[in-house]
C-alpha cells in the first residue's frame, strides 16, 4: 500500500515536472506559420524529401514506401515462421490472420460471386495499406526535407498523388474485372461511372487530410497538446482507418461485381402464328 | 498542376501499391486461404465420413429393424400354430374323455341291466320257491285252524 502511495506520489510529481518545463522552455521559434504548415500540408509544394537523391517526392511517398515495406516484411515474417505453425484449432494470432483474409474474401465473394480470387486479393492489399497507413501517421516517425528542415511522416494516403493512384487503380481493377467477364460490354459498364475514380481518390484524400489538418492544427498550439491529441488521435485516425478501408474496400468490390456480372442472354421470344 | 498533381509521383504510387498487392499475395492471402481451404475440406472429409457411417448404421438399423419385424411375424406364427396344437390336442383329449365317457355310461348300463335281470331272475326264483312251500305246506299240512286247536287242546291238558 505504501509502495503505491509513493508511486503514485512520484508519477503525478513527474507529471508536473514536465509540464513545468514544457511551458518554461518555450517554442524555438517557427520556421512558418499556421497558414503555410496547412497550406503545405495539403500541397506538398514546400517540405518535400529527396528519393534516394534521384527525386524529390512528398512525405506521403516516403511514408507509403515505408508502410509497404513494413507490410510486407511482416508477411515475410507471417509466412516463414508463423504460417507452417497454423493449427486446425487456430490461436488467437492465426485466428485475427483468418478473420482479416476471411473477411476481405467473404467481401469479395458476396459483393462479386461470379469473379472473387482477383479482385479479393486486391481489396486486401488495398485495406492493409489504407488501414496501417492512415494508423502510421500515430508513430510520428521524422523525416529531413530538403531543406534541411525536420517533418513528421503523414499518412500517405493525405498525400493527394497517393488517393489519386489508390482511386484510380481501384477503377481499373474494376475495368479488368468488366473486361476478363464481359470484353466490351464490361468496358461500357465501368465507363459509365466515370465518376468513380475521381470521387473514391478525393473521398479517400479528403478523409485522412481532414485528420491530418486537424492534427496539424492541434499540435501547432502547444496549449492544446494536452489530453485533446488523444481524442483527436482516435477520432481521426483510428475511426479514420476503418472507416476508410471499409468504404473503399466494399466500393471495389461491389463495383467489380457490378461490371463482372455476365450478361443476360437474350431470348428469342417465338410468337405464334395463328 | 494543380493541388501539386505530380503524374509521376502517381505513377510510382501505383508501383507501390502493385508490389504490395503481389507481394501480400503471395506471402499472406493465398498461404492463409490455402489453409483455410485444406482445413475445410479436412472437415469435410470428416463430415461426410459421418455421414457415411451414419448412412451405414442406419442401414444396419433398418436391416435389424426389418429382422425385428421378421421375427416378430415369426412369433406370432409360432405362436398361432402352438395355439392351434394345443386347441387340437385339447379336443381329441376332450373327444376322448368324452368316447370313455361314453364306454362307462355303456358298460354301466349293461352291468345295470344284468344285475336288474339277474334280481329279477333270483327274485323269480324266489316266488316261484315261495309259491312252492307254500302249496306244498297247503297240500299237506291240515287246516290250520284245527291245528291252532289242538295245540290249544293240548295246552289246556298240561294245566291241569
Amino acid at each position: 500500500m505504501k509502495h503505491r502511495k509513493r508511486g503514485l506520489v512520484l508519477w503525478a510529481a513527474a507529471v508536473l515536472v514536465l509540464l513545468a518545463g514544457a511551458l518554461l522552455a518555450g517554442s524555438p521559434g517557427r520556421s512558418e506559420n499556421v497558414q503555410e504548415a496547412m497550406r503545405d500540408a495539403v500541397l506538398h509544394s514546400v517540405n518535400r524529401i529527396s528519393l534516394f537523391g534521384l527525386k524529390e517526392v512528398n512525405p506521403g511517398m516516403i511514408s507509403a514506401f515505408l508502410v509497404t515495406g513494413a507490410l510486407l516484411l511482416a508477411a515475410a515474417v507471417v509466412r516463414l515462421f508463423v504460417i507452417p505453425r497454423f493449427q486446425y484449432m487456430p490461436g488467437r494470432f492465426q485466428m485475427v490472420l483468418e478473420q482479416a483474409v476471411g473477411m476481405f474474401d467473404g467481401m469479395a465473394r458476396n459483393s462479386s460471386p461470379h469473379r472473387f480470387r482477383f479482385v479479393g486479393a486486391y481489396i486486401f492489399a488495398a485495406g492493409a495499406f489504407i488501414f496501417v497507413g492512415t494508423l502510421f501517421e500515430l508513430l510520428g516517425l521524422q523525416a529531413v526535407t530538403v531543406h534541411g528542415h525536420p517533418i513528421t511522416l503523414p499518412a500517405p494516403l493525405s498525400d493527394v498523388n497517393a488517393a489519386i493512384a489508390m482511386g484510380t487503380l481501384s477503377y481499373l481493377v474494376i475495368l479488368s474485372g468488366g473486361v476478363a467477364a464481359n470484353g466490351m460490354k464490361g468496358v461500357g459498364r465501368t465507363l459509365k461511372e466515370f465518376s468513380l475514380p475521381i470521387s473514391m481518390s478525393f473521398r479517400l484524400f479528403g478523409a485522412l487530410l481532414s485528420g491530418l489538418l486537424v492534427t496539424e492544427l492541434v499540435y501547432y498550439y502547444v496549449n492544446l497538446s494536452f489530453v485533446l491529441p488523444v481524442v483527436v488521435g482516435v477520432l481521426f485516425t483510428l475511426l479514420h482507418a476503418l472507416i476508410q478501408t471499409y468504404v473503399l474496400t466494399m466500393l471495389v468490390s461491389m463495383y467489380y461485381g457490378e461490371v463482372s456480372e455476365p450478361a443476360p442472354k437474350n431470348k428469342k421470344i417465338h410468337t405464334v402464328q395463328k | 498542376m494543380p493541388l501539386n498533381i505530380d503524374w509521376q509521383q502517381i505513377l510510382l504510387h501505383w508501383m507501390n501499391l502493385a508490389i504490395l498487392t503481389g507481394g501480400l499475395y503471395f506471402l499472406l492471402y493465398k498461404p492463409v486461404k490455402d489453409f483455410m481451404a485444406k482445413r475445410e475440406a479436412h472437415y469435410r472429409s470428416l463430415d461426410e465420413e459421418a455421414a457415411a457411417k451414419l448412412a451405414e448404421a442406419e442401414r444396419i438399423k433398418a436391416e435389424c429393424q426389418a429382422k425385428l419385424d421378421g421375427a416378430d411375424e415369426e412369433i406370432r406364427q409360432m405362436k398361432a400354430r402352438v395355439q392351434q396344437a394345443a386347441q387340437k390336442s385339447a379336443e381329441e383329449q376332450l373327444a376322448q374323455a368324452h368316447g370313455q365317457a361314453r364306454q362307462i355310461v355303456a358298460h354301466a348300463q349293461a352291468e345295470a341291466e344284468h344285475s336288474r335281470e339277474r334280481v329279477l331272475k333270483e327274485s323269480q326264483r324266489e316266488l316261484r320257491k315261495l309259491a312252492a312251500q307254500a302249496t306244498r305246506k297247503l297240500a299237506f299240512h291240515a287246516d290250520p285252524f284245527d291245528q291252532f286247536l289242538d295245540l290249544a287242546e293240548e295246552g289246556e291238558e298240561y294245566e291241569e
